[in-house]
């Protein structure tokens, strides 16, 4: 669209984030900062078994008690019809998403809610969950993937058949589906090959472990009007669902964002507003939830755990001719794992004519799993960027190498059909081939993985409002949540366009009553598609601008344009007159028609997929387990860095979090089915400590189809991280770990069984 | 002209076009392909709104959207939906 190749005054430098000062003085407003006169507690009471039949609730001692202002349980939520509709990545259920809110006949996890009370004070309302009687009928419960899939695995739904397989199956099972992909002829592939490899992998369940725990406020009045503040990654979503599972129309429910304490995707869904909303519905009072961490962990969804076996075969010149995945994926208590998207991302950042890939979306009795940066992709990545290390070694190839060699560009067939046709990947790998510390020496017990990932990155719907101020002060409006500094971004672009500086540029977020649909941010979609809404609005201003010039001119609209900020004649033929800029424009908007606002909503496309190579070093104690990362180093392909600090700051936390997958993070069940380790203790996310500088290779190929050519930034990274990890722990001690995490006792116990070169050092 | 050459993925085609995969179509824009795919599948054209991402020579689009005009011989891939996080 624009010349994206130009050089910009604005759009890759690196100011102040417009919500910064208040993040850092604490001053900044999160869900559990809102309230409302009159608001009052609600909390939830949520099964302590991981499956179980409801043979009896009962509410009445909790309704009696002094201080409740209203119980709910399903019986209060509305039903909802049992068919999968939408797109099919997700296919939402909403007799599922309803049950999932609210427990009906059965509790298929332990932490799903059962019930829910509103109290004038968070004891009254502790004492009244306690006053519920739930009798439960315990059934066998299933954790694992591969258990869940077994024969006579407990079934947490009597009726469900599996979809994807034809002629359908005459029984029942927990895979709600399987999918298949292929390309090439897979079996003409394997014979191609010199080198055969073929593992099997398993990975843990994390959690996006975010720090802002879920809550909301909401208030229903007598007409039904509703308005929700609540924390998540789109409050155009947390509309839709909350009118969808309570019968609403949309236009009675006004969602108003907050800001957000991390999401990574687990807040694109909905648990506590439709229970918020029922029990101000009951009470007549605005109700407040605020999760605590258990419940976060118990009760939302983390990523799938997996179990995966993937083959690949090599030529001994390095050319992958055929490769091969079987993906499992804990769906979690309902159907919906993002098994697709690891199918189809698998072996993405290659050129591999013959492949195939299998997945199972499985439910097992754990909380529903939601999505988390690039959902499925870190998955596969972990088993398939394992292999081709393996391959590598067996051919005697460097490792990047053979990467370099393989690697998919403009024109390669991808699994899901159509040619890739966006550049980027090859990038990656020869930023790190070309980095300096790829060739430096190591010590003992140390070693280097390097991994790659893919990601498809999002477009979509996304709207912006853009005003004038009297003063020249531009305002821009977005229905996108800031997660990452985008209003910093969207202010850049802004500027860029308009030739004024960044200073003069304010950015918000607005309620949903206030701008028009703007889907999630998630998908790393944001600064292109609502950078594209905010870039086509800006246009309309100026042309609006131009006009108006022109009118104070007396010329013709065409003999203006728009150049630094001002209007021009476009040339000396139009008349000698000074530049005249945005600022003084302004001041003449009363005179010259009124005020200066513009409105753009787009569906965009064209958005170019996310690619990333790493390599880190690690050094590995034998007699603990513990690794320590001593370096890593990560290439991205961000198209064009709109804000250069925020893309690192993506890239550098999606390896943070890569790691924290890598290394410890896990769901660990004890035999009832019951989380052992539902706190940041215990669940242990890496800290500063932990850590090295993550040092940040911004690679920049141009997205034509976006104004500054941006591409989304925000999820490929914590793609390569587990498997270039593994690959370095294998370096370093000469064992192949399978298993996520790798923490010290797996590594202490893999040394044991494989009887390292360590031990014949 | 060059008719745009529109592949669906299998799972539609076993849902919906009795396997019938790869169409060759007259069309100047999506909502073209739409139209004739409904015509000759009935049905066919609310499920590829509702249910897919497209790809038009590569480039994805995250929907069908009508107003994607197309290039004489375009290579047309109707895919399941994506989502990110």
């Amino acid at each position: 669209m624009n010349d994206v190749v130009g050089r910009f005054k604005w759009v890759g430098t690196r100011p102040i984030r417009p919500d910064g000062v208040p993040k850092v003085t604490g001053k900044a407003m999160y869900a559990a900062d809102y309230t409302m006169p009159g608001a009052i507690v609600g909390k939830i009471l949520r099964s302590p078994h991981a499956h179980a039949r409801i043979r009896r609730l009962d509410t009445s001692k909790a309704e009696r008690l002094p201080g409740v202002k209203a119980v709910i349980t399903a019986k209060d939520v509305p039903e909802q019809k049992f068919e999968y509709v939408g797109p099919e990545r997700v296919a939402v259920n909403f007799w599922h998403v309803t049950r999932n809110v609210m427990a009906r006949e059965k509790v298929l996890y332990e932490g799903h809610a059962v019930a829910a009370v509103a109290a004038i004070d968070a004891a009254t309302a502790d004492e009244a969950l306690a006053l519920i009687d739930v009798d439960y009928e315990v059934l066998p419960h299933v954790i694992d993937v591969d258990d869940a899939m077994a024969e006579n695995a407990p079934l947490l739904f009597e009726d469900m058949i599996t979809r994807g397989v034809e002629p359908a199956p005459t029984k029942p099972s927990n895979i709600s589906k399987k999918l298949d992909f292929r390309i090439g002829d897979i079996d003409a592939g394997f014979a191609q090959a010199d080198v055969v490899v073929d593992e099997e992998f398993k990975t843990a369940a994390v959690h996006q472990g975010y720090i802002e725990p879920h809550a909301c406020c909401v208030r229903v009045d007598a007409d039904g009007q509703t308005e929700v503040w609540s924390s998540s990654q789109g409050h155009f979503v947390v509309r839709a669902l909350t009118a969808k599972l309570l019968n609403k129309p949309v236009g009675d429910v006004r969602c108003a964002p907050a800001e957000i304490g991390g999401g990574f995707g687990g807040k694109t869904v909905i648990y506590l507003e439709p229970v918020a909303a029922l029990l101000s519905q009951k009470s007549g009072r605005p109700v407040k939830i605020t999760m605590t961490r258990d419940e976060v962990f118990k009760a939302t969804g983390p990523t799938s755990g997996s179990s995966m076996r993937v083959k690949m075969g090599v030529t001994k010149d390095g050319k992958i001719t055929a490769a091969e995945g079987i993906f499992k994926f804990q769906a979690g208590a309902f159907p919906g794992s993002p098994v697709m998207n690891a199918c189809l991302c698998a072996f993405a950042p290659y050129a591999i004519e013959n492949a195939h890939t299998t997945g199972y979306d499985v439910v097992c009795n754990r909380p529903k799993s939601a999505a988390y940066r690039a959902p499925g992709s870190p998955i596969s990545a972990f088993a398939v960027e394992s292999v081709v290390d393996i391959l590598a070694k067996k051919i005697g190839m460097d490792p990047l190498e053979l990467r370099r060699r393989n690697a998919a560009g403009p024109g390669t067939p991808m699994i899901y059909g159509p040619k890739l046709a966006h550049g980027g990947y090859l990038e990656t790998v020869e930023a790190c081939l070309n980095h300096p510390d790829y060739k430096k020496p190591l010590g003992k017990n140390q070693g280097r993985g390097v991994a790659s990932g893919y990601w498809f990155n999002g477009g979509g719907e996304s709207s912006a409002s853009v005003q004038i101020g009297a003063d020249g002060t531009v305002l821009v409006a977005t229905g996108s949540v800031d997660v990452g500094g985008s209003r910093a971004s969207q202010a850049l672009m802004a500027a860029e366009t308009f030739g004024v500086p960044y200073e003069q540029v304010r950015c918000i977020v607005a309620d949903t009553a206030s701008i028009g649909y703007t889907h999630v941010t998630g998908g790393s979609r944001v600064t292109f598609a609502t950078g594209m809404a905010v870039v086509e609005t800006c246009k309309k201003l100026i042309d609006d601008m131009r006009a108006r010039a022109a009118m104070i001119w007396g010329v013709d609209p065409e003999g203006v344009v728009w150049e630094d900020g001002c209007a021009k004649p476009a040339s000396s033929n139009v008349g000698d007159f000074k530049p005249m800029p945005l600022k003084e424009i302004a001041a003449k908007a009363a005179l010259t028609g009124g005020p200066l606002t513009a409105a753009s909503s787009v569906n965009a496309g064209g958005q170019a997929p996310g690619f990333s190579t790493q390599f880190c070093d690690v050094e590995v104690d034998p007699e603990t387990g513990k690794v320590t990362i001593l370096r890593f180093i990560v290439a991205q392909d961000a198209g064009k860095a709109i804000h250069p600090s925020y893309v690192e700051g993506q890239m550098q936390g999606g390896v943070v979090q890569g790691i924290g997958w890598a290394l410890n993070e896990e769901y660990i069940y004890d035999k009832q089915g019951r989380l052992d380790n539902a706190g940041f203790l215990d669940y242990r996310c890496p800290v500063a400590s932990d850590l090295p500088m993550i040092d940040t290779i911004v690679v920049e190929v141009p997205n034509p189809t976006h104004p500054y050519g941006a591409k989304g930034v925000g999820e490929v990274n914590i793609c390569p991280p587990m498997a270039a990890i593994a690959n370095a722990i294998e370096n370093a001690l000469g064992v192949r770990l399978a298993e996520l995490p790798m923490s010290p006792p797996k590594i202490v116990a893999a040394l044991d069984v494989a009887q390292p070169k360590l031990a014949a050092d | 002209m060059a008719p745009a050459h529109v592949v669906l993925s299998s799972g539609f085609s076993r849902r919906y076009t009795g396997g019938l995969r790869e169409f060759d179509i007259e069309a100047k824009t999506m909502r073209d392909v739409l139209k004739e795919l409904d015509r000759r599948f009935p049905g066919l054209g609310e499920h590829l709104e509702e249910e897919t991402t497209v790809a038009i020579d590569g480039e994805i689009h995250d929907q069908p959207t009508y107003f994607q005009v197309l290039r004489p011989g375009c290579e047309i891939f109707f895919i399941p939906k994506l989502e990110g996080g």
